[in-house]
């Protein structure tokens, strides 16, 4: 077989190194900046805020007001009573900025969700949060001061370091981190 | 000379090789489909995002179900398998809402939704990190595929390319067959009752 001269060698290392460019290039490009949006929403991370402060947060400034444990009706579980309020600034902004997504995490990195349905010692010990609205009631509450919010989670009894994440769709990618 | 004998044997090899691949193309819904984590009975499947055991399989001709204060009594021409579980989200709270009884024929068969109402059953119950649940399934097979079935468990039975738990069954065999099983409600702790006959 012919040896392949120093030209001809050059233009192939040339080729496999343009190789190595043009392929991660082409799948960026055809991604349509979907890949670019999935990277910087991976990285990005929350904004922290510690219990009793107040952060403005898609038309709204943000306090948790209280972080209640509850005892479970199942073995080894308790609920988490998440008592949370957002005073307008953007009326208009805030309502738009549905839906509300929340959740809780632990310093393990688990996330669950509220609950469906009332735990039964939340209706027992706090009836009054049962009458607080869920994440994302924000129609026509702007005058009446802040609105008051509470979820309610299930979580194991050695869940440690929790913190609740509240994230706006319209606020999209920030989300809140209360500690 | 020796060569060019070289660079005919490379352009066979290449020309087998390709035959080879398109011959053996998957099909795009085998590439996307669940991926499989296996697992015995009698021991924890663990998923990346589910851990699911197998306490119990029952095999009955009938099954009655106690609801709202009336008996139901279901038949089949096949045979009834209820299955009890337990299963544990491990990262975030999901449900599992799909159950698949793969027969040793390969046959496929979803849980049955003839009593899907029952606590317990596939989608009933959202799972919680860190808090294990009980799960219960029914499937209506034929006699045949009991032997030698693979349970198949999952979040869902469309979602591409998620981890589904291929539970490998043992002991399920024909002369274990009841009559009769009465399924009744019970507590949030365990949802349900189960009584053979």
């Amino acid at each position: 077989m012919a040896t392949a001269s120093a030209g001809e060698r050059r233009v192939r290392r040339l080729c496999l190194t343009a190789l190595a460019v043009a392929l991660p290039a082409a799948i960026l490009v055809h991604s349509r900046g979907d890949l670019l949006d999935l990277l910087r929403e991976a990285m990005r991370e929350p904004t922290v805020v510690e219990r009793g402060e107040v952060q403005p947060y898609g038309g709204a400034d943000w306090r948790m007001t209280e972080l209640t444990r509850l005892p479970g009706e199942l073995p080894g579980t308790v609920v988490i009573l998440a008592e949370f309020e957002a005073a307008a600034i953007g009326p208009a902004r805030l309502r738009e900025a549905v839906p509300c997504v929340v959740a809780l995490t632990d310093d393990r990195g688990r996330r669950w969700e509220p609950v469906f349905l009332t735990e039964p010692a939340v209706r027992r010990t706090r009836p009054d949060a049962l009458e607080k609205p869920r994440c994302g009631a924000f129609e026509g509450s702007e005058e009446d001061g802040p609105i008051m919010m509470a979820e309610s989670f299930l979580v194991p009894e050695d869940a440690r370091g929790l913190s609740l994440s509240v994230a706006l769709a319209g606020a999209s990618p920030d989300r809140l981190l209360f500690r | 000379m020796n060569g060019r004998i070289g660079g005919v044997a490379a352009v066979l090899l290449t020309a087998a090789i390709l035959y080879g691949m398109q011959r053996t193309t998957p099909l795009y819904s085998e590439i996307t489909s669940p991926v499989p984590v296996r697992g015995m009975q009698g021991e924890r499947v663990d998923t990346s995002a589910f851990a699911v055991g197998i306490a119990a399989v029952h095999l009955a001709r009938t099954v009655t179900v106690e609801a709202f204060g009336q008996d139901r009594r279901y038949a089949t021409s096949g045979v009834w398998v209820i299955v009890e579980a337990a299963a544990e989200a491990k990262r975030e709270s999901l449900s599992l809402a799909s159950a698949d009884w793969l027969g040793p024929d390969g046959v496929r068969y979803r849980a049955s939704q003839r009593f899907s109402i029952m606590p317990g059953m596939p989608g009933t119950e959202r799972l919680e990190p860190g808090i294990p649940r009980p799960m219960l399934m029914a499937f209506e097979v034929p006699e045949s595929q009991l032997a030698g079935a693979t349970l198949l468990i999952a979040r869902s039975a469309y979602t591409p390319l998620l981890e589904e738990a291929w539970i490998e069954m043992a002991g399920v065999e024909p002369e274990n067959i009841r009559q009769s099983i009465t399924l009744g409600r019970g507590n949030r702790l365990l949802p349900w009752t189960l009584e053979a006959e």
